[in-house]
């Protein structure tokens, strides 16, 4: 009997690492935020600040806003009413376009007749189509989407401070550079 | 276990009774060896088969003896495996690896029996090769962002996606035992740890799960298995014990 005990010893070992499971947290990769640069109208090489911005998707009121992400998360996306020169929004999987509003300089003002609350910024809305495609990473982390042949239109109104646009990478496979430029 | 001291005991008082002649003579320990073809079923599959309704297998085990410690040893068998992927309480993706699997390769008895046992700890190894093909039964995008969809991960698609034609082989090393339960009749217990050697693989999906060779760990080439067998010793011929030693004995 004392010959069997390594044997089972040895099996008990494998039965132990058979079961441990490693790759069961997704840890490389993710879909990607669409992120936006702003820059000088007058001088396209120039970063520059968009002031307290806030965007929504279009016939929403819920602002996308990065602090109601997980805290020990890498990149989130765009802070509410935040001023700032680059930016992370998500966009819809289940859709092929998702439009947003850009509001700058965006606050809370009263209504005429001061029972609501209505937004005193400057409202320019964007839509971004794009193609969606499922990328296998690992087995933890299954798919994720990335984005094809993106383009952004601008909606024209009265006072655009949006000057204009330009899509400077059409695919969107993760969130480290600006795929889309703002001039304002 | 009587029997065999008995055996033993007369065995030893022939060489006592030897030792009284003057001539030098063989010792007569030795006795023959059966050589033969050994047939068994794993009985670990069918039973996971019954209980499991994500599992079905069957894996046939056959081993031929060559010398007295060396066995050549084969396995032939066929697996269907389906899983359903989560990242904690959220389904991402299901998927169904299904195909067969043939290792060659030899055993190597470690065992010193005592006379008349013919029982076996041995350590082996293996070349396997498997087909295969996996199904994507549904997945569902992974995106750690909720804003979109708070509740689940956006459904890609639910159409049934084949990945077809898929093979890998791996070296495996096999530890294990069989021991004579009946007269030819063995029951054997075996482990193996596999090592990946190819690996086709599609380009948007994973080998994640191989008919033989069970989970493929990510960044590793290590799978893990195991069997339980029941088989049959057909006995085919003997042979007198190659190691006899000649027994020097009485006084010269």
């Amino acid at each position: 009997m004392k010959r069997l005990f390594p044997i089972i010893l040895l099996l008990y070992v494998f039965v132990h690492f058979s079961s441990c499971e490693k790759d069961d947290i997704c840890v490389e990769g993710d879909t990607p935020l669409l992120v936006i640069g702003f820059f000088d109208f007058a001088d396209t090489t120039l970063e520059k600040n968009a002031t307290t911005l806030r965007i929504r998707e279009l016939n929403s009121e819920e602002p996308i806003d990065g602090n109601l992400e997980p805290e020990d998360k890498d990149i989130k996306m765009h802070f509410d009413r935040s001023t700032t020169d680059s930016t992370g929004i998500p966009i819809r999987i289940s859709e092929s376009t998702t439009a947003f509003q850009f509001i700058l300089n965006s606050s809370d003002g009263e209504s005429e007749d001061g029972e609501s609350t209505i937004e005193t910024g400057n409202i320019d809305t964007l839509s971004f189509n794009y193609m969606v495609r499922e990328n296998f990473i690992s087995r933890a982390c299954g798919f994720v989407a990335n984005f094809d042949d993106l383009s952004a239109d601008l909606s024209f109104d009265s006072e655009n401070w949006i000057q204009d646009i330009k899509v400077v990478d059409t695919t969107i496979e993760n969130s480290t550079a600006i795929h889309v430029k703002i001039f304002h | 276990m009587l029997r065999y001291f008995i055996s033993l005991f007369l065995t030893l008082m022939t060489t006592m009774v030897l030792a009284q002649e003057a001539l030098p003579q063989k010792d007569t320990i030795s006795g023959k060896y059966s050589y033969g073809l050994r047939l068994g079923v794993d009985l670990s599959r069918p039973t996971l088969s019954f209980f499991k309704d994500n599992y079905t297998g069957l894996e046939l085990v056959g081993d031929f003896r060559v010398t007295e410690r060396w066995w050549l040893a084969v396995e032939l068998g066929n697996e269907e495996r389906k899983q359903e992927e989560t990242t904690g309480a959220f389904p991402l993706y299901t998927y169904t690896a299904s195909g067969s699997y043939l290792k060659v390769g030899g055993d190597y008895n470690t065992y010193t029996n005592w006379f008349g046992m013919r029982n076996q700890i041995h350590i082996g190894g293996r070349y396997a090769f498997s087909t295969f093909s996996q199904t994507l039964e549904n997945f569902r995008f992974f995106d750690s962002n909720r804003f979109f969809s708070p509740n689940e991960f956006v459904l890609g698609s639910e159409a049934s996606q084949e990945f077809s034609g898929l093979n890998a082989s791996w070296l495996e090393f096999v530890v294990g035992m069989k021991a004579e339960i009946f007269k030819n009749m063995y029951v054997g217990i075996s482990a193996r740890l596999g090592h990946l050697v190819t690996n086709t693989e599609e380009d948007n999906f994973k080998n994640l799960w191989i008919p033989g060779f069970n989970k493929v760990t990510e960044n590793a080439k290590w799978g893990v298995g195991y069997n339980y067998t029941l088989s049959y010793f057909l006995p085919l011929y003997k042979k007198v014990k190659k190691d006899e030693k000649a027994v020097e004995s009485g006084p010269k």
